[in-house]
């Protein structure tokens, strides 16, 4: 209860910190004040309705349909944190809490620069308003009781001393199909209970449990990161709005410039992880595979760092006096990376992508749908109206002409570069609103060149000077760089197997990038530390874009099959399943592969469980990372061969055959042991076994299963025809005279003819994958540098 | 200054013309109706459940996943998979196959499964 008044006053005072925001913006005396200490109100009270709904999960506050549909009691701590943003309403809470934040933040920050605080705080007022809606008490609230609306409550979930009260009579209901009881918990059980004096959290004692998906380690750092990421992106949005208001674009680029980096080094680091949970975890074999999910959130990154390209070109020109180049270009970028953000929280959470998604979205209902609609649209309009209004002028201020070997041109065709590859990822992942979609080589086939540009442009914009150049002196720098990287290259296709043209050529052009940009790090590495921010980030990219070029392009993979015990060579190494056991109290096993090349050894443990969440059989890969290479195994199945076959039974009567995959299979006759039946009298071992002929291809096997008695009991034991590897097995010998056997085709068996359990895998091997994990935190390196100068600039 | 906008329009031009072109070669359309996805020869995506009667095959040494699914009209078209079974397959409320039909059966070059995310206790109950 306290938690809903918490986000309904939260909600109130963000429309309040608005209002007054405006106002002050249009020159009212006495609000700057009030609208400040509005926001600072919405911010704590959301702060503290976020600690109120973990400290629900934390202490099992099952009375809480959220807590109830999200958790339950074997969830450890860390698990429970993730609760917090497992279902839809905890997000928006988790991506709210992150925009307080951050407002608070930026509050301070744009409080001492002048009159920029009412008018950058308006519009983030307004985007904190939308999200304080979406879990406001009047939509969706994570802070619901379970019983505001008639639910049923499987029996597991309520505390057992109740079941047999009399006041649940008649409100206990089975689901035919399963066997399963329900109890069904309606406002008016609620009121019998209550009245009763039973506590609700006493009653109800059990969650439905986590979507085991979201049970890691990644999935405790990947969304609350991907959400201050997105909170973040508001920020550029607020300062284009502010600069169009007050129709001045000189100061809000350096204003804005440590915001903009900071936002897509989160969000860039955000999606990076959920590429590292999709390769670790979900055990899709490598970090990238163009879901619409991944794809909604690269777009904004994309755009944001043209932005950071285009901002930097008009810092530079400032120089040369007035507002600098692609003042437009800037306002535009910064307007849309917020606006791209809605949109794909849209795409994501409207289950428009249903269809399209591994991510299996529920539909949230039209009013969510509606909302979010309107929020997008709120900020599109709002946005495009500055603009209009701000049209003319911002034409009139562009000034002349870039020369056409210079680094503003450079830059500029990497912003623009980047921006197409945007527009590419947006427009195939928006087909499904058309009730279309594209292949994943759509994407490949369209960014790879794009990305051979970006890493030409990469290195090259870094040997060419700011305004003109020396045509000749660009060429001299440029011969170094371009003859190592193409020899290396030729190396590289002579004895890598580097045959693919355009991978060549991308592996080229981010040589060259690598080249140029170590080359000046090591330079300036002493001189000028402040500054190494881009070459570092720039470094990264080129690192990334070879493991990509690598891991993409190069891996190879393989299913096993890996009966207990025995080696199995493949991909250049020796697997062999030596055996599983049962971790995390039995709820989950390990299979232990060990895999062996000369004289190294490495064991995996690829995990296999049923999971009671879903009733589905989960696999997690594991892998051998290495710094060239990973080996990626993939579970796949378990087969324990020892149990009782599965195989396609037969009743056969002597003489008789049947035909089975292409075999006949003849039942000929009994054969019993030496005094068989005066043995069986006497309770002495002895068997009898079943005489079966197997014709295929010309060739005749025997087969003799057994039903064999030891004295103190019976037991069937199957025949194994090795070379046909065909499993015969003696169900039932039949008093007429006629037997029940199955067939089954087997793996490999060994030596004893006794078959071992066995387990199949995927096995990969990925080469240089660790380079796209370490090109990702060079990135991010760079950015930290980066926003440490860009923020001290901002002071100045 | 003319010639740059040309040169910029071209570029434009020509990179919405390749982006158009492999949008219409790699689109694949949804279509539910299996009668229809076993006319067409274009690759296509088709949202059916299992039909859990017919038992699933896995083919470990040609790693080829075999399983029938229908749809809502209760036709059922027989699924070959290059790769194994995937993840939440047996609990999964409908799934979505991308691929070709051929040779009399649906080819299949990718499988999304689609799960409850929750406990769908509202099912059919009677009163016990």
């Amino acid at each position: 209860m306290i938690g809903n008044i918490l986000l309904t006053l939260a909600l109130i005072s963000s429309v309040f910190a608005g209002v007054m925001y405006y106002l002050s913006y249009k020159g009212y005396e006495n609000t700057l004040k009030p609208a400040r200490f509005g926001f600072h109100v919405s911010a704590v009270a959301v702060i503290l309705a976020s600690a109120m709904l973990l400290y629900a999960i934390v202490t099992h506050q099952y009375q809480y349909e959220y807590v109830y549909n999200y958790s339950n009691n074997d969830l450890s701590l860390g698990m429970l944190m993730s609760t917090f943003y497992a279902g839809q309403q905890g997000s928006f809470m988790l991506w709210l809490l992150m925009t307080s934040i951050i407002g608070v933040i930026l509050m301070n920050y744009t409080a001492k620069r002048g009159d920029l605080e009412p008018r950058v705080m308006m519009s983030f007022t307004l985007a904190m308003f939308f999200l304080l809606v979406m879990v406001s008490p009047f939509l969706k609230s994570p802070f619901i009781y379970l019983w505001s609306e008639p639910v049923y409550i499987s029996i597991k979930s309520v505390n057992p001393i109740y079941l047999s009260s009399p006041l649940l009579q008649g409100q206990i209901f089975q689901n035919t199909a399963t066997g399963e009881n329900f109890v069904k918990l309606t406002p008016h059980l609620y009121a019998t209970l209550k009245a009763a004096g039973i506590a609700m959290n006493d009653f109800i004692i059990h969650g439905k449990g986590l979507n085991p998906l979201l049970q890691n380690f990644w999935m405790q750092i990947h969304p609350p990161m991907l959400f201050a990421g997105f909170a973040l992106s508001t920020v550029p949005f607020a300062f284009s709005f502010a600069a169009l208001l007050k129709n001045d674009y000189q100061n809000w680029v350096k204003q804005s410039f440590p915001w903009t980096l900071a936002s897509m080094m989160v969000l860039g680091l955000a999606i990076m992880l959920g590429g590292y949970w999709a390769y670790g975890v979900l055990g899709w074999g490598g970090y990238w595979g163009w879901d619409p999910v991944e794809n909604s959130s690269l777009v904004p990154w994309l755009v944001g760092v043209a932005l950071i390209h285009t901002m930097l070109i008009q810092k530079r020109s400032q120089k040369d006096g007035g507002v600098g180049r692609y003042a437009k270009t800037n306002i535009i970028l910064g307007l849309l990376v917020y606006i791209l953000v809605l949109y794909s929280t849209f795409l994501t959470r409207s289950g428009i992508l249903g269809d399209a998604s591994v991510h299996s979205f529920v539909d949230p209902g039209m009013t969510v749908y509606l909302l979010l609609l309107l929020f997008i649209l709120s900020f599109l309009v709002m946005g495009i109206a500055a603009l209009v209004w701000r049209w003319k002028y911002l034409s009139e201020i562009s000034p002349g002409e870039d020369s056409l070997i210079s680094r503003e041109l450079a830059l500029f065709t990497g912003a623009v570069a980047l921006l197409a590859t945007a527009i590419i990822v947006l427009v195939g992942t928006s087909a499904p609103i058309f009730a279309k979609a594209v292949d994943t080589s759509f994407y490949n086939q369209m960014n790879l060149p794009i990305a051979i540009i970006i890493g030409l442009l990469n290195g090259l914009s870094l040997l060419i000077r700011w305004k003109h150049n020396d045509n000749k002196l660009v060429i001299k720098n440029l011969t170094m760089p371009v003859l190592v990287s193409l020899i290396i290259t030729g190396l590289l296709a002579l004895f890598a197997g580097l045959n693919n043209l355009m991978l060549a050529i991308l592996t080229f052009s981010s040589l060259f990038a690598l080249y140029v940009n170590v080359e000046i790090t090591i330079k300036i590495l002493r001189k000028k530390p402040l500054h190494l921010g881009a070459y570092v980030a720039h470094i990264g990219m080129a690192v990334f874009l070879l493991g990509v070029v690598a891991s993409g392009g190069f891996s190879v993979k393989k299913t096993l099959d890996l009966p207990r015990g025995q080696k199995v060579a493949a991909l250049g190494y020796n697997f062999t399943f030596v055996g599983y056991k049962p971790i995390e109290n039995g709820k989950k096993f390990a299979f232990e592969v060990e895999v062996t090349k000369n004289n190294s050894r490495k064991t995996l443990l690829p995990v296999m469980y049923m999971s009671d969440y879903n009733n589905s059989l989960m696999r997690e890969p594991d892998i051998a990372e290495g710094f060239l290479k990973d080996v990626y195994v993939s579970p796949l199945g378990y087969s324990d061969n020892s149990t009782k076959s599965k195989g396609k039974e037969y009743v056969l009567k002597k003489g008789e055959s049947v035909v089975y995959k292409g075999a006949t299979i003849t039942f000929v006759g009994f054969e019993r042991s030496k005094n068989a039946i005066q043995n069986m009298q006497q309770g002495k071992p002895f068997y009898i076994g079943a005489k079966i002929k197997i014709k295929k291809d010309g060739k005749e096997y025997e087969a003799l299963p057994k039903f064999q008695n030891t004295g103190s009991g019976g037991k069937y034991a199957p025949f194994t025809v090795k070379k046909l590897k065909l499993k015969v097995n003696l169900v039932k010998l039949n008093a007429a005279g006629s037997v029940t056997i199955s067939l089954e085709e087997l793996g490999k068996a060994n030596n004893d003819g006794v078959l071992p359990d066995s387990l199949s895998v995927e096995a990969s091997i990925k080469p240089l994958i660790s380079f796209v994990w370490i090109g990702v935190i060079l990135m991010v390196i760079g950015f930290l540098i980066s926003i440490d100068r860009r923020s001290k600039e901002a002071r100045a | 200054m003319k010639t740059k906008y040309i040169f910029g329009g071209v570029i434009i031009v020509v990179f919405l013309a390749i982006m158009a072109y492999l949008f219409t070669q790699t689109n694949i359309s949804y279509v539910n109706d299996f009668s229809r996805v076993m006319k067409t020869n274009r690759t296509v995506r088709a949202t059916g459940s299992w039909v859990k009667e017919k038992n699933y095959v896995i083919d470990k040494q040609k790693n080829l996943f075999t399983f029938y699914i229908k749809d809502a009209k209760g036709k059922v078209m027989k699924v070959v998979y290059h790769g194994t079974i995937p993840n939440n397959f047996e609990s999964a409320t409908s799934m979505v196959v991308t691929g070709k039909y051929k040779n009399g059966y649906f080819e299949a070059s990718d499988i999304l499964t689609k799960c409850p995310s929750k406990y769908q206790g509202q099912n059919k109950k009677s009163s016990s």
